[in-house]
């Protein structure tokens, strides 16, 4: 299970930042490598604690590994940690350690329709698994993508979701934005009433959640009343963390650890755990 | 049998602190707990090996309440690790009960299994030698029988010592680490044959069966705000706890170097599930009680099998609001949960 490249779990293993892309005005993805290349190998799904010292230490979905040759970050700028790390340029060097957690079931779904339902920074996360299934195209069905923000400027990665994802063999993107937009004419509207606008039948499908929780909450409802069972649904959670190896405590649900038994569970596996998700 | 006079027992901690880092109970002013042998003074110092129990539990011999994790430099363009810490020096913890040993057990399942090895706890633990105290007369705040733990065969103990009331220790060597302190030790030690103590019963009892399963059906009861009133999240009862584990990783920094270490830190506390933006899934203090007890009587059974409280009454007897984890169970055990 635990494939950390380093003697010590609990310490970082130093990369230096070797490209930064500015996605939103409180988001930029983050390319790190060391000499060698990626760190360590992740699973799409899985996560790192990135270390910025002497500030702090945060846990992120590893968005994307590219081959051998850097993993990729996309971070939102929200607090002590990230406010620093948004303000240091190319070439500076910082800390990893991972990887952590369990990842998407992407064997399980191969095979499978995939809808990916995402809102805001939730992308990040989704977008391992979206890039995977494009890699490994012929293993998966249909891919339809349905991703939602504020505004136009508060979208991801535009490149990949106006212009490479769409191109793609048998694959949809809809976005949607929360309010009208001078220069938008695409959806508008919250991402669960577009959700069941475009009422995608759930027959062969696999549908993966992440966002904020009241998103993922009112998403999971329509997903319900759309005909989804508990199995077809998958979403990653997101509880505060400190070591990332189920160890310190604090990330629990009921006796599941998020860091390690998680973050991704589906919804039969979420409705065993105590309400507080 | 072979039995140690209690007389030579400064002798003997001497000597066992000359090969090693020596933990034994005592009381010291107002405060008692585990110290180092080396710690003490005669003049203000009492050994303490028959107090029930000592108030500072021994945990902090494997999980210090703070430890340095690594030291770091900033350079030119970020930051390079220094030194990663790691404690091999021997340790051996003299004296300990049947259920602080019971907490180091379970401490042994948090950190040492399931997928990640903690590799700080790990050395410590495995320099760690541990004669064991049996218990032959329970304290008043004491369950530990009630939670499935045997005072008078502590589990795990390299060596183990039982009061017979005269000026003799018996003492039996369990492993080959504690076959080796008998070597040690081997000029104190004498041949006698000594009636065993006689055992005296708890006060304290409860009755813990089905207790977990009931739990697990009641998360989202009202009966919690009720059992939860009177704490004040102080967090005491987290500290003391012998199995409390939880740490906080933080950092230090002091010029151009610093260091990240961890200390601990308490579930009770609302800042410790606190995420940016603010949301917290445990803000209320009935929310971080719950998952305190839960966790003690229910998750930690799930995930490895035994309970996370051993029955050894320090909260009970440290809790400024008089919250009984004894009478929490027997409530849980009680409780119509339905209303
Ligand atoms: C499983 C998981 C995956 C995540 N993936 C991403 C991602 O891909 N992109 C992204 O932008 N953010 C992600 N986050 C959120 C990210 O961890 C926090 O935004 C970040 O830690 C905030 O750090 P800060 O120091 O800037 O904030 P501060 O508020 O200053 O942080 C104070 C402390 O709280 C911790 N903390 C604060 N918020 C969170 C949180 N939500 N989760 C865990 N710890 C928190 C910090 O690590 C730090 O120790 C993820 C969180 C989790 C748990
Ligand atoms: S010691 Fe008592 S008041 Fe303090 S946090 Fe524990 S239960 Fe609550
Ligand atoms: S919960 Fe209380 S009685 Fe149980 S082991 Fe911890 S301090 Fe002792
Ligand atoms: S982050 Fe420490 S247990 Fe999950």
């Amino acid at each position: 299970m635990h494939n950390c490249n380093c003697e010590n779990p609990l310490v970082p293993q130093i990369v230096e930042i070797v490209k930064i892309i500015d996605e939103t005005p409180d988001v930029k993805t983050f390319h790190v490598r060391n000499e060698n290349g990626v760190p360590f190998d992740v699973r799409p799904g899985q996560l790192a604690m990135v270390s910025l010292l002497p500030v702090g230490e945060g846990m992120f979905s590893v968005s994307w590994q590219e081959e051998k040759e850097h993993l990729q970050f996309a971070i939102r700028r929200v607090g002590l940690m990230t406010d620093e790390l948004h303000s240091v340029g190319v070439g500076h060097k910082i800390g990893v350690r991972g990887p952590y957690g369990n990842g998407f079931p992407v064997e399980a779904c191969q095979g499978k329709d995939m809808l990916f339902i995402a809102g805001g920074i939730g992308l990040a996360p989704l977008r391992s698994f979206i890039k995977y299934c494009l890699k490994h195209r012929s293993d998966y069905g249909k891919i339809q993508v349905l991703y939602g923000a504020r505004s136009y400027a508060d979208l991801c990665f535009k490149d990949e979701l106006f212009d490479l994802w769409p191109k793609e063999k048998d694959t949809e993107v809809f976005t949607t934005l929360d309010r009208p937009e001078e220069g938008w004419d695409g959806h508008v509207g919250l991402i669960p009433s577009y959700l069941e606008e475009l009422n995608p039948a759930p027959e062969g499908k696999v549908a993966v959640i992440c966002g904020p929780p009241i998103m993922i909450k009112f998403a999971l409802k329509s997903l319900e009343k759309m005909g989804y069972n508990d199995e077809q649904v998958i979403t990653t959670l997101e509880m505060r963390m400190k070591c990332g190896i189920g160890k310190c405590g604090r990330c629990n649900i009921g006796s599941e650890y998020i860091c390690l038994d998680g973050p991704v569970f589906n919804l039969a596996q979420l409705r065993k755990l105590p309400p507080e998700w | 049998m072979k039995v140690l006079n209690k007389n030579k027992l400064p002798a003997v901690f001497d000597k066992l602190a000359q090969q090693s880092e020596l933990f034994v109970p005592l009381q010291k002013k107002e405060q008692s707990g585990f110290y180092s042998w080396k710690s003490f003074d005669q003049a203000s110092d009492q050994l303490a090996l028959d107090l029930l129990n000592v108030y500072l539990p021994p945990k902090q011999v494997l999980l210090p309440q703070t430890e340095k994790m690594y030291s770091f430099r900033q350079e030119e363009g970020g930051v390079a690790i220094s030194e990663v810490y790691e404690e091999s020096q021997a340790r051996v913890i003299f004296g300990i009960r049947a259920c602080d040993l019971q907490a180091i057990n379970c401490l042994d399942q948090a950190f040492l299994t399931r997928g990640f090895v903690d590799e700080y706890y790990k050395a410590r633990r495995d320099n760690t030698t541990i004669v064991a105290s049996a218990c032959y007369k329970p304290g008043a705040n004491c369950f530990c029988s009630s939670m499935g733990v045997d005072p008078l065969e502590p589990a795990g103990a390299d060596a183990i010592i039982r009061d017979t009331g005269s000026e003799f220790f018996i003492w039996e060597a369990r492993t080959p680490a504690g076959e080796e302190l008998s070597r040690q030790l081997a000029e104190y030690l004498e041949e006698k044959e000594l009636p065993l103590p006689q055992s005296q019963a708890f006060e304290r009892q409860v009755d813990m069966e089905g207790v977990a399963e009931k739990l697990s059906q009641v998360f989202s009861s009202p009966l919690w705000e009720e059992l939860s009133d009177a704490c004040q999240t102080c967090g005491i009862c987290t500290y003391l706890c012998p199995s409390c584990y939880c740490f906080d990783i933080q950092v230090k920094n002091q010029g151009e170097a610093g260091y990240r270490f961890r200390c601990w830190d308490s579930c009770m506390y609302g800042e410790y599930t606190m995420m940016a933006g603010g949301h917290n899934p445990r803000a209320s203090a009935t929310e971080r009680f719950r998952n305190r007890f839960l966790h003690k009587l229910e998750f930690f059974n799930e995930r490895y099998g035994m309970p996370l409280c051993t029955g050894c009454g320090r909260c009970i007897i440290a809790c400024p609001a008089g919250i009984d984890i004894s009478k929490i169970i027997t409530a849980a055990k009680e409780a119509d949960w339905s209303a």
